[in-house]
């Protein structure tokens, strides 16, 4: 079987995880490589969470969340956007393509964004090939 | 050096301008933060480059002097401060570990010597009150030979240096600035314990991820680590990256708010930045 890139999304439940809802009711054609993680603000991503799931065997990693301004919770959104901009230097730093993580911005009316913006991700992902963790042997050799 | 500090030190705890004074002691041929009240005790005071007073105790995981501030809330202590401590100390306070209100920082100069031992870029406080400035080091030929690799060689790079991490948690427990109670890097959830070396993006990417926003370069991760990682070489990368993006400096000055603690209001972001990343 050929590779197909694997992506983790997570989506705030006020805006994003809507777009989504959306697309899906509305039978947009999208690319089936994103799979979705519902979070109640785009805030609650920690860092960590986006390692985990690199670790875990994930590709990339989407992050979607209300626009700037529009929070359900006022500014969850800026401070991810604080964290994800440093996150992303940081894994640009130790090897790993800042492509592989992308935050953006779809609102609960926006489905036909939601599948652009999820189907040039899986092209980018596509393009860079599998995020190659420790192999087995590596790990507990 | 020491004598002028043993001096000052007597001055400050006799005109009762503090309570008390923070620094290291030597006993027994040992050197240990102390807390200074008496001044017959200002004999055995002692500086050193190898032990930071802003450490953080293990296991209780809190730093020393937030620990007897909390105890003593009302003690005027005053602390022997190196470049990097005073920066530390700054950047807690940011965090509400520790009240700058109620300390007096005696800032001491470190030698040029001491600065080139540490590769540090900054080897004087900001209250500099003994000693002479010497220039900092700002060369550093690990950044440089990072900064010409393409992203490919770095990962290669980096991948050798993790793959010789012990998890010893020497790193950690010698940053000043992790001073969590509840460590990521400690939970299963995220680190799979019992396995070496450790995952990758994981463990070692857990406290980089927390930290580099606050790290005030002090090396002590890099010193304490038993395999060589260079440790502050990432941190001394991202601290470039920090100045790009946030136009921030950790531990420079108490005014300026930490890029992942504010929000909107405080620090407005760039412009580019508002279109998703
Ligand atoms: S150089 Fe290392 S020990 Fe010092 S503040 Fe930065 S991360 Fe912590
Ligand atoms: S000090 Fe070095 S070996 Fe120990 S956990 Fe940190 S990076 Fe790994
Ligand atoms: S509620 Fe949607 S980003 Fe905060």
């Amino acid at each position: 079987m050929s590779w197909e890139p694997k992506i983790v999304g997570f989506l705030c439940n006020w805006c994003s995880y809507r777009g989504a809802d959306l697309a899906g009711t509305a039978r947009m054609k999208c690319s089936p490589n994103v799979r979705t993680i519902r979070v109640m603000c785009s805030g609650r991503v920690e860092p960590t969470f986006i390692l985990k799931a690199f670790q875990l065997g994930a590709d990339g990693v989407l992050v979607l969340g209300c626009h700037p301004g529009d929070c359900h919770y006022t500014e969850g959104n800026y401070k991810t956007l604080r964290r994800m901009s440093l996150l992303k230097k940081m894994l640009a730093q130790l090897g790993v393509e800042e492509e592989r993580v992308r935050l953006d911005w779809v609102s609960a009316s926006e489905g036909d964004h939601f599948v652009s913006i999820v189907n040039d991700m899986t092209e980018k992902v596509r393009a860079l090939g599998p995020f190659r963790q420790n192999s087995e042997e590596e790990k507990h050799g | 050096m020491i004598g002028n500090i043993r001096d000052l030190a007597r001055k400050w705890l006799e005109d009762k301008e503090v309570d008390a004074i923070f620094a290291l002691r030597e006993q027994n041929g040992y050197l240990a933060p102390y807390l200074f009240t008496n001044v017959d005790k200002l004999g055995s005071m002692e500086i050193s480059t190898q032990y930071r007073l802003s450490y953080t105790c293990r296991p209780s995981k809190e730093n020393i002097l937030s620990l007897m501030q909390r105890k003593e809330p009302s003690t005027r202590i005053g602390i022997v401060a190196r470049g990097c401590e005073e920066r530390a100390l700054i950047e807690l306070a940011k965090r509400s570990q520790i009240d700058l209100g109620k300390t007096k920082i005696m800032g001491i100069a470190c030698t040029q010597e001491e600065a080139i031992e540490c590769k540090c870029e900054r080897p004087y406080p900001d209250n500099l009150v003994l000693g002479q400035k010497v220039e900092g080091v700002s060369q550093d030929e690990n950044v440089d030979a990072l900064l010409n690799k393409s992203i490919t060689e770095r990962l290669a790079f980096w991948r050798y240096q993790f793959s010789k991490c012990i998890k010893c948690y020497g790193c950690r427990n010698a940053c000043p600035m992790c001073f969590c109670k509840d460590c990521k890097m400690e939970q299963g959830v995220f680190t799979e314990t019992g396995w070496l070396p450790p995952e990758i993006p994981m463990f070692l990417f857990i406290r980089f991820s927390h930290i580099s926003e606050r790290c005030i370069w002090c090396g002590e991760c890099e010193k304490a680590c038993p395999v060589d990682i260079p440790l502050l070489t990432l941190f001394k990368l991202l601290r470039r990256d920090i100045k790009d993006l946030f136009d921030y400096e950790a531990g420079m000055d108490m005014t300026q708010e930490a890029p992942l603690l504010t929000t909107l209001d405080e620090m407005p972001m760039k412009e580019e930045l508002a279109s998703g990343i």
